[in-house]
């Protein structure tokens, strides 16, 4: 079976973001009552599995080998069965 | 679409039959419009003259190959047309009759390849050449700044593997609006310039950087003409073996494609680039930008520089505006073949591409070649070893017929001669002087904040926080680098080092000035040139050829083609006047938006050589108590000067020059810095003396003490606030050891030369008044920190 | 063994583009030096018949995910073994600017617990955000384990290049007082941004050019054979790539830069 994930993986908290900081001043510059920016990055990933669980241990996997460098990143994952 | 008009074939895919024979002239024009050809009602014509003779309708695939060949930016139909002038000259092509008739007279000897190629080839060193190609991406960058700019770098870049050169330098000369451009005046479909600035510079870095070619020299400018027509030049230098140029394709050749896959990237991008700019541009055109990807073509260009080292291509091309129609036929033209394609062999990006799509699609990272039938597996494995893909798609043929062919049909059969030969364009000129008068206004009695103020202007306020976004190292050859000295001065030229067992290098340097064309574009191009030359000569740089890029608005209107004219009239003189040929060069018109024309831009690029990169001389001061030289004179020249713009005029007393003077003093300094009585070298250009030995100061960390009154000036110079920001051309400041003082001068005689100053170890510079009075008295560190405070470090 | 015998193996994907410039370093110092592409590599055993391993710059792959991680399990998954046993055997690997980035993600760098497959540190966005071109002072801090910089006395200072959008070094948050310990401990702090004088950057910019936790510009593993800079050497290697040379009127012959390579073939010469 099919199942789409879409994987956000962001910068932990407290970690600086200077590319959502840049963004940010860029914004308030443009004259928007902008607080905060964080950037993340978004993965949507078709992949084969027998079922909703096995996909979702070959996301987690995904993430802690390649798409996530625990140092300084967070995910979080959604797996839904392709329509 | 009218069904009267196009009517679809019983085929399994999309092509139509465009009903050309029964079309009246209101029917051509809308065929044109809706099809998005650009071709007009006379070339229309012609079309449907050449079918009416064949007998038979033509194909959706037919007209577009068409368009795309017949298009402003493939074929240069105004550089090539006839123009009349309002006092009754005719000129068959602007292109012959001044820039390579300069080129043709010169007659240089270090010309390997101009005009014909790619991209121009001189000689480098023994078995050596450089090829040096420099476009524009004008119209792409003001839709979509960071893929336009980028996709600017890629093509150039594969203009220069074109001609199977190894590319070892890019060069960017960019023009935006004010940066503080007012939101409220911006018309719909409009970019801000802050946000084009941004895009630009960020779509330039990554695509340089990511192929790993460094960006060694280049230019910013701002002009409110520029901010509904951005403009964006992109250069590319490269080396080969001159053994290697090959080109000896001919029938039989297989044409391999190879590189990135094909989508609907980009097409009606040429056809768009020879339209202006309209309010609609932004919704109906963004199709027509592509999307960058540099690995890609890193990874191409490694495969191709292996084909050449093993001597299997017989010949190659990129394919850029046009797509694989326009390289296709241009290869089968040059050889005096034919040419047959099979569409579906073509690797796309997706499914439910028309076959005129995959014809005329600029899909970037991609280039075309030919190779005898033999060659083919082994130029495969060659591609396939660098994961790139690379296909047989067709091959050339005896016939003199372009024949493509889709699913096992025919889409198009066109006699290649005929689509080598639109109808001339004839064009009207008419070029007014602007009604201009030289200002009036009080001498300010210090001039101390004026200097700082021109050191801070856009134009000429240190660039470094977007130089340094771009690697100028990679590659490990670049010997002098875009900032120089102690403390971060802007050289004059870049010095590459590009073979390892040799100590000659290659200089490269630019010549920009529009606020001259805006008096008039006859000294706007002399000035460029002249520019571009003193330049490279400050540096060491000699034996030079010049790149010709035009950016100009609508062709169509006498005016802008009046300008045109004058500008490329100056071209032939002066280009002739130095002894420095044109080898390759390109146009860009229709930059209109609706605000209005372009102000007319003509960058000129000097490529020059200097026999030891250890001769190299910088610009910085280097120590105190050496003479500071003023060579060349200095005249009433401040129309369009920074000076002017300060003060809120553009003038008329723009500058000239004087080539039999300009041409000896070029040579005079060469002499003095191969004789190494130079210690640094500035040319003067925006903001005249003042800039020039503020910059050389600072850079060095050392003072000046200038005096004014001892300056050559001519033609009744009677103001030091003139004398210190006159523009006027083919003058540098040099720095010379007390020592050889003698013998510098001895190599100057005949020249305007004059001892106007000299280094102080204090960190101030001081210049005297022609009546003696100090006029500016300030600190290096200030003269910096001014020179720095635009755009920061 | 002698010079002439030593083979330096350098490896490209799509993407690297400093393997020229790395490459005439080492034939400059009279050793065998070629390029290979990864798959070459992991194909033809060249890991096996080489004494010395470097991943020049670039940007591999497009630094697509991030800056080296896709290179990194590459190299993992297509040399694990190979590559293990060769960093075992001590024999050197030499990670430039991406390279650099590559041995991070690949858990090389710091490298504490050995080879591991998890990276303990990263070298994320600069801050101030941007790429950027520009040379540095290093300051040499590595006191004998590193033999990248044998020939490097202790404290002093080099100049070389920096080039790069991702350069910051970091710690897990929480653990960089811990992991900064190791490093000393380790002796594997090989150099910090510094200016002119010597004086540490404590984090300005453009001393240190990409805020890089400590100064951090480069790090060995506890054994001193992996090495990681963000600088270029190969940038430095020669008199007149310096950017104010022409202040002396004629290049030295050499930059700091090729003091790092002569170290790394200097053990090899030694050790093997």
């Amino acid at each position: 079976m099919e199942y789409i994930a879409r994987v956000e993986v962001s910068l932990k908290p407290g970690h600086s973001d200077p590319e959502g900081e840049t963004t940010k001043n860029s914004l308030k510059e443009l004259n928007y009552p902008v607080r905060e920016v964080r950037v993340s990055k978004v993965y949507r990933i078709i992949l084969e599995a027998s079922s909703a669980e096995e996909a979702e241990a070959l996301v987690e996997e995904m993430c802690q080998r390649l798409l996530a460098n625990p140092v300084k990143d967070d995910y979080t994952f959604k797996v839904e069965e392709k329509i | 679409m009218s069904r009267r008009l196009y009517l679809r074939k019983s085929v399994p895919f999309s092509l139509l039959e465009v009903n050309l024979l029964e079309a009246d002239n209101g029917d051509l024009a809308r065929i044109s419009r809706e099809m998005g050809l650009a071709l007009n009602l006379r070339e229309m014509r012609r079309v449907k003259e050449y079918f009416s003779k064949v007998g038979r309708n033509p194909t959706d695939v037919e007209l577009q190959t068409i368009g795309q060949t017949w298009s402003e930016h493939c074929y240069h139909k105004t550089f090539k047309g006839t123009i009349r002038t309002s006092d009754g000259r005719e000129v068959r092509s602007l292109l012959k009759t001044y820039i390579v008739k300069a080129t043709e007279e010169i007659d240089a000897p270090w010309c390997v390849s101009v005009f014909e190629d790619n991209a121009g080839i001189i000689h480098f060193d023994g078995d050596y050449a450089v090829a040096v190609k420099v476009e524009t991406h004008n119209h792409p960058s003001a839709i979509e700044p960071f893929g336009g700019a980028a996709t600017g770098v890629g093509g150039v870049i594969r203009d220069v593997l074109g001609v199977w050169a190894d590319p070892i330098a890019c060069t960017d000369v960019l023009g935006f609006g004010p940066l503080d451009y007012d939101f409220e005046k911006l018309p719909p479909g409009v970019k801000h310039p802050k946000y084009i600035f941004r895009g630009v510079v960020a779509g330039i870095g990554h695509y340089g950087n990511n192929m790993g070619i460094p960006t060694v020299n280049g230019a910013i400018y701002f002009d409110e003409s520029y901010t509904g027509n951005v403009v964006v030049y992109c250069g590319c230098v490269g080396i080969l073996p001159v053994k290697n140029y090959v080109k000896n394709a001919k029938p039989g050749d297989v044409i391999v494609l190879a590189g990135g896959r094909t989508g609907r990237d980009g097409i009606h991008g040429v056809t768009f680039a020879s339209l202006e700019l309209t309010e609609e541009s932004e919704t109906v055109s963004r199709p027509a930008v592509q999307i960058a990807n540099p690995i890609e073509e890193e990874k191409l260009k490694r495969a191709i520089i292996a084909v050449r080292d093993l001597g299997l291509g017989t010949s190659i091309t990129d394919l850029g505006g046009g797509g694989l129609s326009s390289a296709v036929g241009e290869t089968a033209h040059r050889f005096g073949c034919g040419a047959y394609v099979d569409l579906e062999k073509v690797p796309l990006k997706y499914p439910g591409i028309a076959p005129w799509e995959i014809y005329i699609s600029e899909s970037q990272e991609r280039m075309l070649l030919t190779v005898r039938e033999n060659d083919l597996e082994k130029v495969l494995e060659v591609f396939r070893e660098e994961d790139v893909e690379a296909t047989p798609i067709g091959r050339l043929t005896a016939d003199g017929r372009l024949e493509l062919r889709y699913r096992g049909y025919v889409v198009a059969d066109l006699d290649i001669e005929f689509l080598f030969s639109p109808p001339p364009v004839e064009r009207t000129a008419r070029w007014v002087r602007p009604r201009l008068s030289e200002p009036s206004f009080p001498e300010p009695e210090d001039l101390t904040s004026d200097l700082l103020k021109i050191l801070a202007s856009p134009n000429v306020a240190s660039k470094e926080s977007v130089v340094r976004t771009y690697d100028h190292e990679v590659k490990g050859n670049t010997v002098l680098k875009p900032f120089c000295g102690r403390y971060d001065g802007p050289s004059d030229a870049a010095v590459l080092k590009p073979l390892d067992g040799s100590w000659k290098g290659l200089v490269i340097s630019c010549g920009m000035n529009p606020r001259y064309g805006k008096i008039d574009p006859y000294w706007m191009a002399a000035s460029a040139i002249d520019e571009a030359i003193r330049n490279n000569t400050a540096v060491g740089g000699r034996r030079i050829s010049l790149l010709d890029n035009f950016v100009w608005g609508n062709p169509e209107k006498p005016d802008r083609l009046g300008s045109l004219l004058r500008a490329c009239e100056a071209c032939y003189r002066f280009a002739k006047g130095f002894g420095t040929p044109f080898i390759s060069g390109k146009d860009s018109l229709y930059n209109e938006s609706p605000l209005g024309p372009v102000t007319p831009t003509l960058l000129i690029t000097a490529v020059g050589v200097i026999p030891d990169i250890r001769r190299t001389v910088s610009m910085d001061l280097k120590e105190s108590g050496s003479i500071l030289y003023l060579v060349g004179a200095t005249y009433p020249e401040l129309g369009g000067s920074e000076y002017y713009r300060l003060k809120g005029f553009i003038g008329r007393s723009v500058p000239k020059v004087r080539i039999k003077e300009a041409a000896e003093t070029v040579r005079a300094v060469v002499k003095a810095i191969d004789s190494g009585y130079v210690k640094a070298c500035h040319d003067l250009s925006e903001g005249g003396l003042g800039v020039a030995a503020a910059e050389m100061a600072f850079s060095g960390g050392l003072g000046l003490e200038i005096n004014l009154s001892k300056v050559e000036a001519s033609g009744g110079l009677s103001r030091s606030d003139f004398v210190l920001f006159s523009e006027s051309n083919s003058r540098f400041l040099i720095e010379v050891p007390e020592k050889v003082k003698d013998e510098f001068e001895a190599l100057m005689k005949g020249l305007r030369f004059s001892p106007i100053g000299r280094v102080k170890a204090e960190g101030w510079l001081s210049i005297y008044g022609l009546n003696g009075s100090r006029v500016v008295d300030v600190s290096i560190k200030d003269l910096r920190d001014a020179w720095r405070s635009t755009f920061g470090g | 063994m002698e010079k002439g015998e030593i083979r330096v193996c350098i490896l490209r994907v799509g993407g690297t583009n400093c393997d020229a410039e790395t490459k005439r370093a080492f034939t400059e110092l009279g050793v065998e030096a070629e390029v290979y592409h990864i798959n070459q590599i992991a194909k033809r055993g060249i890991l096996q018949e080489s004494e010395a391993l470097v991943i020049p710059g670039g940007f591999s792959y497009g630094d697509y995910v991030r800056a080296g991680a896709i290179l990194a399990k590459g190299l993992l998954t297509k040399l694990g073994d190979d590559l293990e046993r060769f960093i075992e055997e001590g024999k050197p690997v030499l990670g430039i600017c991406n390279g650099f980035q590559v041995l991070v993600e690949a858990g090389l760098l710091p490298g504490f617990d050995g080879v591991g497959s998890r990276p303990e540190a990263a070298l994320t966005t600069n801050i101030p955000v941007g790429y950027r071109c520009r040379w540095v002072y290093l300051k040499h801090e590595n006191r004998g384990n590193c033999i990248f910089t044998s020939k490097v006395p202790r404290d002093v200072t080099l100049r070389i290049p920096v080039a790069h959008a991702e350069g910051r070094f970091i710690f897990p948050e929480g653990k960089e007082q811990e992991y900064l310990e190791r490093l000393y401990e380790n002796d594997q702090l090989v150099f910090r941004y510094c200016d002119e004088d010597g004086r540490y950057a404590e984090g300005r910019y453009p001393t240190n050019p990409n805020g890089s936790f400590h100064d951090i510009a480069g790090i060995c593993n506890p054994e001193g054979t992996v090495f990681g800079l963000m600088p270029h050497p190969e940038r430095a290697y020669y008199g007149w790539q310096l950017p104010d040379w022409t202040r002396r009127g004629s290049p030295p012959k050499y930059g700091d830069g090729r003091l790092i390579f002569e170290s790394m073939i200097d053990y090899l010469t030694r050790k093997f």
